[in-house]
């Protein structure tokens, strides 16, 4: 073991809290990769990962949302079975994948700063219906841009064949996800103080 | 059959992980820059010795089986087009070698993750980015790894709770929604408990770490990493 002689430096309550929470959620974006559903439209199934990405944006807030998502490419680039079917590897931060992964933190801060109008929380009560969906709306956009836009630059693919390869079988689903998002968010089952 | 850590003794399992991690971001490099035909026999080499290093085989890819639809069906997407040719072999080649590509690096992820323990892993982040952002990112991943088994356990036991009181005849959306609550509220609770923990063990900004070191039989990998990068620059210069 190495040596340390400086004094010990703690971390704050909160800080300790919010890091805990963005552990967690990026942990359970994972385990969403796993939870599949059929598709409306396709054969090939949908995960919930992208559901996780909404709703780390909605309770954390943009700033620790997005590091919720950072951590989670981190440990899935380090070889958490997180990524897609339970892949992992920093294989798919550079593959065909890329687009999508690199997109999820940027998704979640801004679903969080549409939410929350800002960098602090405020009570997820007062956040009116036309703002949560806009943000969820907002959050698929970047998604599927920087998915599409990976995929195009990775497979070297041209905009509508980048859709019809990747995007265009698993966008329906996303309504639904915003959906059951907004159901999550009205719960009385969740209170996140 | 996940890929994940397998203890070993192979070249590979020996390594510092930052060298690991150094051959795979060159490797990543050079491949983008030479995905020629000639360019990609030389990668495969270099991606089945890497494997080979870490005592894996193609049992380790299976973890990877979604990506292959996509990486398979791109080339004839690339390739079709609407009216006279109908199919234009040229296109379809570049994005063939293209899929090929993120196949080679897939199988040096693998390599990584099955040498590398969890611990390593993290000490390498921690000791390469510097001060609070090291420790959050460090901290971070070992509790996502931690985490990861329970809050998979959790999701199934939601999903079997939901289909044993007829949850499977809801709407696709209600039964999302109930899987998503039901996760999200053990991973809140969880998450609490965790905090709390934290914060009575005294979690500081500057903890122990299990010492990493270069040594020699790190050389090799430094070197390729080093060929690997001068040969992208090279190319892209």
């Amino acid at each position: 073991m190495a040596t340390n002689t400086e004094s010990v430096d703690l971390v704050g309550d909160e800080a300790a809290t919010n890091l805990a929470r963005a552990a967690l959620f990026a942990a359970l974006v994972g385990a969403f990769a796993y939870v599949t559903f059929p598709n409306p439209v396709s054969p090939v199934d949908v995960t919930l990962q992208v559901l996780g990405v909404f709703l780390a944006g909605i309770f954390l807030g943009p700033v620790w949302g997005g590091a919720s998502l950072v951590l989670y490419l981190a440990a899935g680039a380090l070889g958490a079975p997180v990524f897609e079917g339970g892949s992992a590897g920093f294989g798919q931060l550079v593959g065909q994948t890329a687009g999508y992964l690199w997109s999820y933190p940027v998704a979640a801060a801004v679903v969080g700063a549409v939410v929350h109008r800002g960098a602090t929380l405020r009570d997820l009560d007062s956040v009116g219906l036309p703002t949560l969906v806009g943000a969820m709306v907002l959050g698929t956009v970047v998604i599927y841009g920087f998915g599409v836009a990976g995929l195009m630059l990775v497979l070297s693919l041209g905009p509508i064949e980048a859709i019809a390869a990747g995007a265009a079988a698993f966008l329906p689903a996303e309504a639904l996800k915003i959906a059951a998002a907004v159901g999550v968010v009205r719960s009385d089952a969740i209170a996140a103080a | 059959m996940t890929l994940s850590f397998a203890p070993g003794d192979s070249l590979a399992h020996r390594l510092d992980p930052r060298s690991k991690l150094l051959v795979q971001v060159a490797f990543a490099a050079v491949a983008y820059a030479y995905t020629t035909p000639r360019g990609l026999v030389v990668l495969t080499l270099v991606a089945v010795g890497c494997l080979l290093a870490a005592d894996g085989g193609p049992r380790d890819l299976w973890s990877y089986r979604v990506a292959f639809p996509v990486l398979l069906f791109a080339p004839l997407v690339a390739g079709a087009t609407l009216g006279a040719p109908w199919f234009r072999v040229e296109r379809a080649a570049t994005t063939g070698l293209a899929s090929y590509r993120v196949l080679l690096l897939l199988v040096v992820a693998a390599a990584y993750v099955r040498s590398t323990p969890v611990r390593e892993s993290r000490a390498a982040l921690q000791r390469t980015v510097p001060g609070r952002p090291g420790v959050f990112l460090g901290v971070g991943v070992a509790l996502v790894f931690r985490f990861l088994p329970l809050l998979k356990r959790d999701l199934v036991a939601t999903r079997e709770a939901v289909r044993t009181r007829l949850g499977a005849e809801r709407s696709r959306r209600e039964r999302m929604r109930l899987v998503a609550v039901g996760g999200l509220s053990r991973a809140l609770s969880r998450a609490d408990r965790l905090g709390t923990a934290l914060v009575a063990r005294c979690f500081a900004w500057n903890p122990t770490l299990p010492r990493l070191a270069f040594r020699r039989v790190d050389a090799p990998a430094l070197a390729l990493a080093a060929a690997m990068f001068a040969a992208a620059v090279l190319r892209v210069a």
